[in-house]
Formats: C-alpha cells, structure tokens, sequence
C-alpha cells in the first residue's frame, strides 16, 4: 500500500487553490484564537501586576476613621519583633502653584507623605531619577501634563517647594489625571517624603495610615492589635489584593471567549465545506482504492491525513500571527482605559493552547465527512451514479424545525440564543430562496442575464451558499449584539448612576465633615439638600470559599440619599438587626446565599452578617456593601462621614467653585453626577472601536469563507462554465455572474445577520436576567459597517474565484467534462 | 465559407512539444454537411475547437465567411462565436440549472435583451426537434435523446453560419444516434445549414455530403458522396 502520507500531500498539492482558502482560514481561525488567549491572559496579569504593585510587600495596615492619628499609638506595633518592616503614610490636600492660570479644583493634589519611598511596602514602578527621600516622586501623567523632568522643582501653594526626584509608572497609588478636563473632578497625587510633608503641615507626630511586614502570617498580632483597637477610632486590615471594586472588566473576558470560539467555528466550518466538496469529487478515486483494498478505515485516514498536515501548516502559521495580533490588541484595549498601563504579554500558555485548538478542531470539523468517504459505496461510485436522497423532504423538515425553534424567540431563558442560532442556520436556504426570489428582477434589470444566471446558479448548491452565508449571518449577528450591548451600556450605567448616586454632587473631604462645614454648605443658595456619606473603606472580607477580598461598606437609611434600588421594606429589615445588603457583584464575588452570613473585619473587630438582600447599585459596580445606619455605628463602628451629597437647583459649576474657594483646604474631590457618568461610561464608549474592529475581522474571516465556497463552485462548474463561454459568454459576462453570485451570498449574509442580530437583540432585552440592560434598538453604525464590509469583501472573494475561472482554458475544460 | 489555410498546432506537453495538426488545408462550403473522422488523436476534434474559435492555431489561417479568427481579440472572437457558430457537444453540457427554455435562449440572451422575433425563433426550434411541452422543464433532467435536441436546438438558435457538432452521437444508442442525426440532417437539406460534425462512428459520418479522414495531424483523405467510389470505401472502411 502506497504511503498514506503522501498520497494525502499530493492531493493537496494538487488542488492548490482550494487548500489554500481552508489554509487561510485556519491561520485566520487560529491566530484570532491565540489573539484572544493572549488578550484574556495579558489583561489578567496586568491587572494582577498592579494589584500586586498596590500591595507590595505588605501584610496589615492600621487606618483611622478620622483623617489622622497619632504615630505614638502604632509604636508598640511597629517595635513588636513580629513586624520585620513599616512604612508611615500621611495625607494632605494641597494645591499645586502654577504659572498658567488654573482654577482650584484642577490644581488640586494629594500629597502622600511616606517615612521611606524606596521601601519594599511600596512599589514604584521608576521610569526616571531615584526614590532618594529628598523630594517628589511624581507619576507620568503628572509630568507630562506640567511639563516636569527629574531635578525640576515643583511648589505647593502655602506649603513649599522641592524638586522631583523620581517619576513613576501608573500605579494605584499615584493614579492621576492626564488632562485639565478630568483634573476638575479629580485630584493629582505625588508623593513626597515624610518628613518634609510634615515640617510643612506642622503635623509632626500624625499619620493616616501605618503599612506592616510580619515574619510568618501575623495572624496573633493582627488579632490581638484587632482586640486593642476595638473602641477606638483606629482600625486594623490585612492588605488584600482584590481590585474589583475599580475594574469591572468580567465582560471583557466574556467578550474574548465570545469571539475566539466565533473565530475557530467559522474556519472550522469552512475547513468542512471544503473538506466536504473534496470528498464528494473524489468518491470514484475512493472507490477503486477501496475495490483495489483499501478498508474503509484506510479511507478515513486518508483524509483525516490531509487535515491534520492543513491544520499543522495553519497552526505553525497562526499561532505566531496571533501573538502579533494580540500585542496589538492589547495596546489598543489599554488605551481604552484612563490611566498609562503597562504590561507584558502572557504568550506562554495561550500558545500551547491555541496549537491544541488548532490541530485538533479542523480534525474534528473534518471527521464527519472523513467518515463519509470511508463510506463510499464501491459500485455506485465508479458507475457515478447519484447516491443522494432526495432533499425536498430534507428541506421542508429543515424549516418546520427551523421555525420551531424560533418559537424559543418568547422563551426566557438562554436556551434561547442557542435555539436562535439553529434555526437561523436551520432557516438559511429557505431565507437564501426568498432573497433570491426578490432580488431576482433587480439583478435582472441591472445585470441582465448574468444576473439571471446567477440567481439560479446559486441553488445548485443551495446548502453550501447558505452556509456560507449563515456563518457570516451569525457572524455579524453576535457581533451586533455585543455591539448593542456596548451601544446600551452606557445609557443603562446612566440610568442607575442617576438613580443611586444619592444627589447631584459628591463632595470628599480629607478629614471627617463637621457640622460647621454641613452649615456652611447648606447656606449656598444653589444647595437644596446636604446629607453625609459614610463610607467605611476598606474593608476586608471572606468569600464562602475563604478567600480574602475587599471593599467599601455605605451607611443607608429609609430617609437618606437612595444609593441602592431595593423596596423600603429592604431597609426596615436592615434596621432591625445587623445586617447587610450586597451590591450584585459582590453577592457574585462572595459565593453565598441571601440569609447566609459574611465574615468581615469591621473596625469593631471580625463579626459575622446575615446578607438580607442583593441589589443593584452604581457605587463600585456593584462591588459594596449597606448597612443601616445605626447599627453601622454601633455594631460595625464606624462613625466619620468623609463625603457629603448634595442637591442642588441650579448650575453645579458654581457650587464646585464655591466649595472649593471656601472649604478648600480640606476638600479632595468634587464630583457632579454627570462627571461619574462620564468617567463610567468613556472606557464602555472606547470598547465600540474595538468592536467594530472585531466585526471586520470576523467578516474577513467570513469571506475567505465565501471565497473559498465561490471556488469550489466554479471549479465543480468548470466544464459549465466553459460551455457557456462557447456558446456565447464573454470573459467579462463570466466574471460579472460569478461575482454576482458572490455579492448575493454576501447580501444572504449581511441581511441574514441583521435580523438575526434583532433576534437576539430583542431575546436580550426581553430577558428578565438582563434587568433592561439593553433596549431593543440596533446598533446602526455596526450595521452599516457589516454592510459595507460584509458586501465588499464578499465581492472581493467572487473577484478571486472570477479571475480563477475566466482564466481557464475553454477547449480543455470542455475535453474534461 | 470555411477555409482552413495551412494550420498548425501545437501543445507542450511536460517538455515535449506535439504537434497536433500539422499543416490543414480545408475548405468548406456553405450548405455542406461534412464528417471529420480519424483514430483518437489524430487532430480532428482540435480542429473543430480551432474552427469554433474556441483556440488559437499555432500558425496558419481560418476564415469563416471572410473573416479571420486570427484577427480577432477574444471578445470579439467570443461575440463572433454566439453569432455565427453554434456548437453540440458529445455530453450535451447543458446548463442544469436553467430550463429547456432558457437553455435554447441562452446565445440570444447573452447577446442581448431577447426579442418577439427571438423568442417565435424559439418556440419553433422546439416544436422542430420535438420538445414541444417540455419549455419549462430542467434540461438535467431529460433523457439522452431529449438534452442532445436541446442542444441542437440551443447551437441553431441564432441561425448560426455553421454547425460544429463534436461526437453528438457518442453518448447515445443507436436509435437515438439515428434520430439526431436525421434532425440535423433535415436542419441542413431543409435550411441549407452548414455542419461540420466531428464522429469516429461511420454510421453518423454516413449522412454527411462530405468525409475527411484524418491520421497523425494532417488529411489522409476526403471522400465525398458523389465519388465513384464512395459506397465501395465506405464498404471498406465499415468491414
């Protein structure tokens, strides 16, 4: 028996074309796949990095519910021979003094006074100069924006002036505007050593916050500082690497997995198509090898032979323009996000899988039709005769499951996107029949009879071009969808955070408000209401699998501001025992069951929470907790308010300027409504661009798709072709009905994919899980650019396969049909 | 009508050159019903290819009413070909997805929009090779006898200068061979339709006025029916 390997590899050197289509889709299927790994891993490890960055080398930290407490009352902590290493930190509100003319708010700035920069406590990622303890360690974005180099000085309005000794990374702990328009809202922070900060402020012996290293776990220690500091205003916390409470970027990786399973399906399918079509022409070659003694299962070996060397070649390309794509991918996600991140991409693993993926899928997508050429029956074969049953039978009971399915369209539940999805497929000819039936008479009157020809060339292979064009129909249709998504998120985030914002304006104060301040605001004419914002942060918790996370528990009651959408019932369960309500994410995150208690540590040590309730909030995303207010200040123990919100009749400006020329020795930050709308919703707005960018590349994938199902047809019609050049088609007739044919696939596909894309769309926002989070609108910018890319790179795949046939020789391939 | 003028071709084959036709000289008149015989590869169906413009000879001359194949770029010699020339193939090669109609049609409708002219033109050819009430019917999926009519009936539509019929009988028994080729008879006694039919059967090639045998690329002889000794070669060649 000759060598199976190399029959296989002549049969795919044979037909150069057609493997080459499949090739590419593999690559295409493959390096889109690995992109996605890649992207899932990096994003992970960036945020893991600056977590890390955030915790360093440090095991507790004692904080105060007032703004500062004195260094004297850590000082048999920091001298216990558990603490191997501390770090002081203390806080100030300050303005920077500039030569350009800037209003208050946007020269504002914290400055963290640390007892050591260069202590393994901290983290500074130094892009330039030293941690020397002699002056400000300012991050980027900071001396991009006021134009500062190392050895520049830097002076703070009533306090002084030092130079900069170190410029950083981003990092948590430094995160600072990059622009004047966000600087109103927000406030620089720069980091200057202890001492100076102190000399200045002439809070010799405060602090805000003390970081500590233990030997082992710590645990004694931090239990028994936890019993010192019950009844006072300090408090105790391991330091938790958990930023969810900042990035809420779940969907994201749910977007990865979305379109790296679209990709791999898609060339998987058309690794099918033509794998299919090869072995449905070489039946007669199958069957005299099997006459000549060939077992089935040699047969099927043959041809999952070729698969497997397409898929290696595909793989060994792929993989490595994966790694490319998902670098660029990666730098365009972070630049979504506000701040200068940085990171390393996370190719390992993600390599190794996606080979996997990429050996292994086409192998499966092509074991079906492997398995029917092991099948092959000998006589019927060579004598050519016609062994299909007939497809009328097929094709109606295609359609009444198809509509059956769609039934599921008033179902809710998520069975229904699978079900939408079949029937789409499932629906497909009968969707091509009909289009082809009303477009017919405009081709007609546009292009004549290759208009005519090509309407009717494509039911010769109806099944084929209409999965052709569902794949690129379910395509689009996903993609709209999640373009619907990012479209509505930003009207859906709107809605709760003008719901459970609590007031128009949120007012932070570096120390607790006093009742002098509340008074004082509460006389501006533009002010309606004032009420306080107690917000215990952080606050370290345990999942029901023990892990350690963190987050911000609010102060609510029946009559204050409405941070969360709950029943007012929800609050007299809440006021009478303590008890929590969660914010979805964090109910998510935590792993329990609503009447289940969560263990947390409280300023009033560790205690144990019945969770009463989970609700929806626009505080964290979600990722919070509430708790009433009275037993917030006696069972949890916590008592300061450091922001206030406030309501207000007229223009905010006015409000935020007064705020600031009055209490601004104090304040940290003002932020209107409309500003933490804007900052919410600016990364989901950045995330369309990657969208768009991931439907072009699913439609370019699609139509390789189509080109590669284009070529086969013609190269299946080569001797109809060439009658129909001998009696009378010219080149460019030829040319024109391929790529008429073409279009009408792409046409199939775009429109197909819109509807299914409202199908979908509408499912979604019907659906009681997804709480009205998307409206059922359609987002008309994706849609027409599907459109647009859908119908040019459909038309740019016919144009392949119409040079392909026009370049044929007639007299040959009339002698060979 | 038809004049073959010293042509040769040649095909390279691997890295060998063959010489197919070395050297024709034909002429054909118009009405003139002619066979073409010869062993397989002996050039006649290249000739009909190089005649129906459908290739080019390597050197030499055709004409067809004047007019040089040669001369011609390969839309003109394509537009030339729906105008002038009308082909039948052994396999018929019918379109499969149009109807008898719409195949019939086809060399008008790629000529241009179809006229009532046209389109009487049409129904008469069906009633003429008898298919009448089979218009609408898919051309797969007729019988032999009926694709081959179709066919002759698609290559006549356009009242074509020349018939060139390539084995139309290979593919079909002999009462059926036998019913073609009185139909293509009849279409050159009734409408003085040149044919120029390529056959290796001495049946088919018994109904033309005309028969030329070819051997290793050149003539070898041409017999007609009003030779003297046409029936005693023709005995000849049958034994």
């Amino acid at each position: 028996m000759l060598n199976i390997w190399r029959i296989s590899w002549r049969n795919m050197t044979t037909h150069k074309k057609r493997f080459f289509f499949s090739l590419v889709a593999i690559i295409f299927g493959v390096s889109f796949l690995t992109a996605m790994l890649i992207a899932d891993r990096t994003t992970s490890d960036v945020f893991r990095y600056y977590e890390n960055m955030y915790v360093a080398n440090a095991d507790y930290w004692i904080l105060s519910d007032e703004h500062t407490y004195s260094e004297a009352e850590v000082s048999s902590v920091i001298n216990n021979p558990e603490v191997t290493n501390s770090l002081l930190a203390l806080d100030k509100q300050g303005f920077f003094e500039l030569n350009e003319k800037r209003t208050l708010q946007e020269r504002s700035v914290r400055i963290t006074g640390v007892s050591d920069q260069a202590s393994s406590l901290l983290k500074l990622p130094v892009i330039e100069g030293s941690l020397d303890n002699q002056g400000f360690v300012i991050p980027k974005a900071v001396a991009e924006l006021l134009d500062k180099k190392v050895g520049d000085t830097i002076a703070i309005e009533g306090l002084g002036t030092a130079k900069v000794s170190a410029i950083v990374e981003y990092t948590q702990l430094l995160a600072s505007p990059d622009n004047w328009e966000d600087a109103n809202s927000t406030s620089f922070r720069i980091m200057a050593p202890l001492d100076m900060l102190r000399k200045w402020t002439g809070m010799d012996n405060d602090i805000s916050y003390m970081r500590f290293q233990t030997k082992g776990d710590g645990e004694e220690l931090f239990q028994s500082v936890q019993q010192v500091l019950k009844d006072t205003n300090m408090y105790i916390q391991p330091v938790v690497a958990d930023d969810l409470q900042s990035n809420d970027i779940e969907g994201l990786y749910a977007f990865f997995y979305v379109v790296a399973v679209l990709s791999i399906c898609i060339s998987g399918f058309i690794v099918f198509n033509m794998i299919y079509t090869s072995v449905m022409e070489r039946r007669k070659e199958f069957a005299v090898m099997k006459s000549l003694g060939y077992l089935q299962r040699s047969v099927f070996r043959l041809v999952l032979v070729e698969m497997t060397l397409l898929a290696s070649v595909g793989t060994l390309i792929g993989v490595p323009l994966g790694v490319w794509l998902g670098d660029i991918f990666m730098a365009t996600l972070l630049s979504v996000f506000k701040f200068d991140m940085v990171y390393t991409l996370q190719w390992e693993l993600p390599i190794i899988i996606a080979s996997l993926i990429g050996l292994i899928f086409p192998v499966i997508f092509s074991i079906f039709p492997s398995f029917v050429a092991g099948k092959t029956p000998v006589l019927l074969a060579i004598k050519e005769a016609n062994t299909n049953q007939p497809t009328s039978h097929r094709f109606l009971i295609r359609n009444i499951l198809g509509l059956g399915l769609l039934g599921f369209l008033f179902v809710d539940s998520a069975l229904s996107y699978i079900a939408i999805l079949i029937a789409s497929v499932l629906l497909f000819p009968c969707f091509v029949r009909g289009l082809k039936w009303v477009l017919k008479p405009v081709l007609e009157l546009l292009f004549y009879f290759p208009g005519r020809v090509a309407v009717k060339n494509l039911d010769q292979q109806l099944n084929r071009n209409a999965n052709t064009a569902a794949i690129l129909a379910v395509g689009i249709a996903i993609i709209l969808l999640l373009g619907a998504a990012i479209e509505s998120a930003p009207k859906s985030i709107g809605k709760e955070i003008r719901e459970t914002y609590g007031g128009d304006i949120r007012v932070t104060s570096e120390s607790p408000w006093t009742q002098e301040d509340i008074a004082k605001i509460q006389s501006y004419e533009s002010v309606t209401n004032v009420e306080p914002l107690a917000e215990a942060k952080p606050i370290t918790w345990k999942t029901t699998q023990g892990e350690d996370r963190q987050f911000s528990v609010f102060s609510v009651n029946r009559n204050g501001p409405s941070l969360l959408k709950a029943e007012k019932s929800v609050y007299t369960k809440l006021a009478n025992q303590p008890s929590v309500i969660l914010g979805s994410r964090a109910f998510d995150e935590w792993g329990g069951h609503i009447g289940q208690t969560i263990e947390m540590n409280t300023p009033s040590g560790k205690q144990r929470y019945e969770v009463i309730d989970v609700v929806n909030t626009s505080h964290y995303s979600g990722y919070v907790a509430f708790m009433d207010n009275r037993h917030f200040q006696t069972e949890f123990g916590w008592s300061s308010a450091f922001d206030i919100l406030l309501t207000v009749n007229k223009q905010t400006e006015q409000v935020r300027t007064e705020l600031w020329n009055d209490l601004g020795d104090h304040l940290a930050k003002v932020q209107t409504l409309e500003e933490e709308i804007e900052s919410t919703t600016s990364a989901v707005k950045g995330m369309n661009d990657l969208i768009l960018i991931m439907l072009l590349l699913i439609i370019l994938l699609a139509s390789v798709g189509t080109a590669n199902t284009l070529l086969m047809n013609t190269l299946e019609r080569k001797s109809e072709i060439s009658t129909m050049r001998a009696i009378g088609f010219t080149k460019q007739q030829v040319r024109k009905m391929v790529l008429l044919e073409g279009l009408l696939i792409g046409l199939a596909g775009v429109f197909g994919g819109i509807i299914i894309g409202a199908l979908l769309i509408y499912v979604t926002s019907e659906w009681t899980f997804m709480e009205g989070f998307i409206s059922f609108q359609l987002p008309f910018v994706n849609v027409i650019l599907a459109m647009i890319a859908g119908v040019t790179l459909s038309l740019c795949a016919a144009w392949v396969s119409s040079r392909n046939v026009t370049s044929q020789n007639v007299a040959s391939s009339l002698k060979e049909g | 009508m038809i004049r073959v003028h010293n042509v040769t071709k040649e095909y390279m084959q691997g890295q060998e050159k063959i010489q197919v036709l070395k050297g024709v000289n034909l002429q054909i008149n118009e009405g003139e019903f002619v066979a073409v015989m010869g062993p397989s590869g002996s050039g006649k169906s290249t000739l009909l290819q190089l005649i129906g413009g459908l290739d080019l000879p390597t050197s030499g001359d055709i004409q067809i009413n004047q007019q040089s194949l040669q001369e011609m770029n390969e839309k003109k010699r394509t537009i030339f070909r729906r105008r002038h020339l009308g082909f039948v193939f052994q396999n018929y090669q019918l379109l499969p997805t149009l109807t008898v109609e719409e195949n019939i049609a086809f060399p008008i409708h790629a000529d241009g929009k179809i006229r009532k002219r046209n389109q009487r033109s049409i129904t008469n050819l069906i009633s003429e090779v008898g298919l009448k009430g089979f218009e609408k019917k898919r051309a797969n999926l007729l019988s032999g006898g009926q694709q081959q009519r179709v066919a002759i009936a698609r290559a006549l539509v356009n009242h074509p200068s020349v018939l060139l019929a390539d084995e139309p009988t290979g593919n079909l028994d002999r009462t059926i061979a036998e019913d073609i080729l009185r139909l293509l008879l009849t279409f050159n006694r009734k409408h003085n339709q040149t044919i120029v039919m390529v056959t290796h059967d001495i049946f088919a090639a018994g109904f033309a006025d005309r028969i030329i045998l070819f051997r290793d690329g050149v003539i070898e002889k041409i017999i007609s029916r009003k030779d003297e000794d046409y029936a005693k070669y023709m005995a000849h060649f049958m034994a």
